[in-house]
């Protein structure tokens, strides 16, 4: 099957089996390898991309299924021609990554979050990242970066 | 290259599957995919792609009947205002499975045919008297939620059928409520999950029960209503005794099994504390005496219910 979907505002058109995953076309295919493989049943949310405006974990999308999809993956976070947008920089700023791991897939969780307008309190945030694993940073730092971007977008 | 179909009907859907009899339904793909990875699902079988068919979508409300169709997501179903004041332990356990991102892809009607005994969607939409509709190549059939799981991961599904939607209805003066107990805050399968329904006579304090169902979630091989509630509850408000009452027909209704998430002594006690809380929360929205919102997770009780004590 073909599918044609835009990733990060690029077109991209492929031949695909229709039952691999997302993650599986993302990183083998089109080398977008922000995007981390990770446990691969849902749990961990490294894989974590935004599809049509709303978070999945890309492990468990099947790419038949989301033909002509609009898909924004770590690497189109910042939007064009930008390093890191706000989020990006107040995770470095609150030392919120160690290892790094699972910072993409909470980057893209966190900014789909925001989006959708999570209040701006620590309870909500961290309810609505449960689905993202971190093994190193004890979650606060986190937490507090996500925060201060809610604070700061709602001005 | 797997065979892969999307169709665009209900119709073709059924008629594909006719045609392929080992053709398998997916819908979110949270439970199947991971499924056919790890080979407890035939990772060859062609896949029927339910989710670009529009009569199954959504969640819509006709009057005080509720439509959930088939792929309606289960952050969809949580998200619903109507959902929230009028279905509330639908919307208390849509909330509480999995995490944003599964609840995005997660769909009603995964949760129901994938038949796990801790299906977190099961206890209230069987208190809430749902019934699901199912086609397949003999038409349309109509089963009580309550009936159609029939053991851990089987149905009453007959070869080539689908569940197309579920339907319930929320009464002026009823209310409802689910808690659960997990391990973990978030992204754990339910230790215990517990949904009350109640109808009343009035508003206000003195409201009398009517009718009532509670529904029991992961401490049995499906979920199951507790029966013989109605003598227990009918025509009086729901006193500390009679919710004594339901707490010890909620415990014997268990057949639990002891894992992980609990032992099966554990698992039987806590339904019965669950029930009892998660009645009194119902009997509450039903006779206008709750504030509104959700319930806490994790099965706390709010101050309001009871002292605060810890499930
Ligand atoms: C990390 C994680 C956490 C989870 N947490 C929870 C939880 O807390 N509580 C809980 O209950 N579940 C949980 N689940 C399980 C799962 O997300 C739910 O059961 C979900 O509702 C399944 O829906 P789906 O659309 O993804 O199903 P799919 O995976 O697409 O399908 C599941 C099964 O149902 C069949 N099917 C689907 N739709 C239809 C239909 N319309 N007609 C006939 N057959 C159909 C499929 O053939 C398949 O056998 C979790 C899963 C993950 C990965
Ligand atoms: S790799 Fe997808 S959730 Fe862990
Ligand atoms: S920074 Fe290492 S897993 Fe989160």
């Amino acid at each position: 099957m073909r599918i044609s979907i835009t990733v990060n505002g690029d077109p991209v058109v492929r031949p695909v089996d229709p039952s691999d995953t997302l993650l599986s076309v993302l990183r083998g295919q089109l080398h977008l390898i922000g995007t981390k493989w990770g446990c691969l049943t849902g749990d961990c949310g490294a894989c974590t991309v935004i599809v049509d405006g709303r978070s999945v974990v890309s492990c468990l999308q099947t790419v038949g299924q989301i033909d002509g999809a609009e898909i924004t993956t770590i690497e189109g976070i910042a939007g064009r021609g930008r390093m890191m947008n706000d989020l990006q920089e107040a995770f470095v700023t609150h030392g919120a990554a160690q290892c790094g791991f699972c910072t993409p897939g909470m980057v893209v969780a966190a900014e789909q979050l925001l989006r959708d307008g999570v209040e701006p309190d620590g309870a909500a945030i961290r309810e609505g990242l449960a689905g993202n694993l971190c093994r190193c940073t004890g979650y606060s730092k986190i937490i507090d970066a996500v925060l201060s971007v809610a604070l700061a977008r709602m001005e | 290259m797997n065979g892969y179909y999307r169709p665009g009907s209900v119709r073709e859907a059924v008629a594909f599957l006719a045609g392929n009899p080992e053709a398998v339904v997916i819908a979110g793909g949270t439970d199947l995919v991971i499924d056919r990875r790890l080979g407890r699902a035939d990772p060859q079988a062609p896949l029927v792609d339910v989710t670009g068919i529009d009569e199954l979508r959504g969640v819509r409300w006709d009057g005080d009947e509720l439509h959930l169709g088939a792929t309606a997501t289960v952050r969809e179903i949580e998200s619903d205002p109507a959902v929230i004041v009028r279905a509330s332990a639908l919307a208390e356990a849509a909330r509480v499975l999995g995490s944003v991102q599964i609840r995005n892809m997660a769909t009603l009607g995964g949760n129901l045919c994938t038949a796990s005994p801790a299906a977190e969607l099961a206890p209230p939409l069987m208190v809430h008297d749902a019934v699901a509709a199912i086609q397949g190549p003999n038409g349309e059939r109509r089963q009580a939620v309550a009936d159609f799981a029939t053991g851990p991961r089987t149905t009453i599904l007959g070869t080539g059928e689908i569940l197309t939607n579920v339907r319930l209805r929320a009464p002026a003066l009823s209310g409802s409520c689910y808690l659960r107990q997990t391990v973990r805050w978030a992204m754990d399968l339910a230790g215990v999950g517990v949904a009350a329904w109640v109808l009343t006579d009035r508003t206000g304090r003195e409201a009398a029960v009517q009718e009532a169902r509670v529904a029991l979630g992961a401490v049995a091989p499906t979920a199951v209503l507790v029966p013989g509630l109605e003598s227990l509850l009918a025509g009086a408000p729901p006193t500390t005794e009679r919710l004594g009452a339901v707490s010890a027909a909620a415990s014997a209704a268990c057949e639990p099994i002891s894992d992980t998430r609990g032992t099966a002594e554990h698992r039987r006690h806590v339904a019965g504390v669950l029930a009892a809380r998660a009645l009194s929360i119902a009997h509450a929205r039903a006779a206008g005496l709750w504030p509104g919102g959700l319930a806490p997770v994790n099965g706390r009780a709010p101050a309001a219910a009871s002292s605060g004590a810890r499930a």
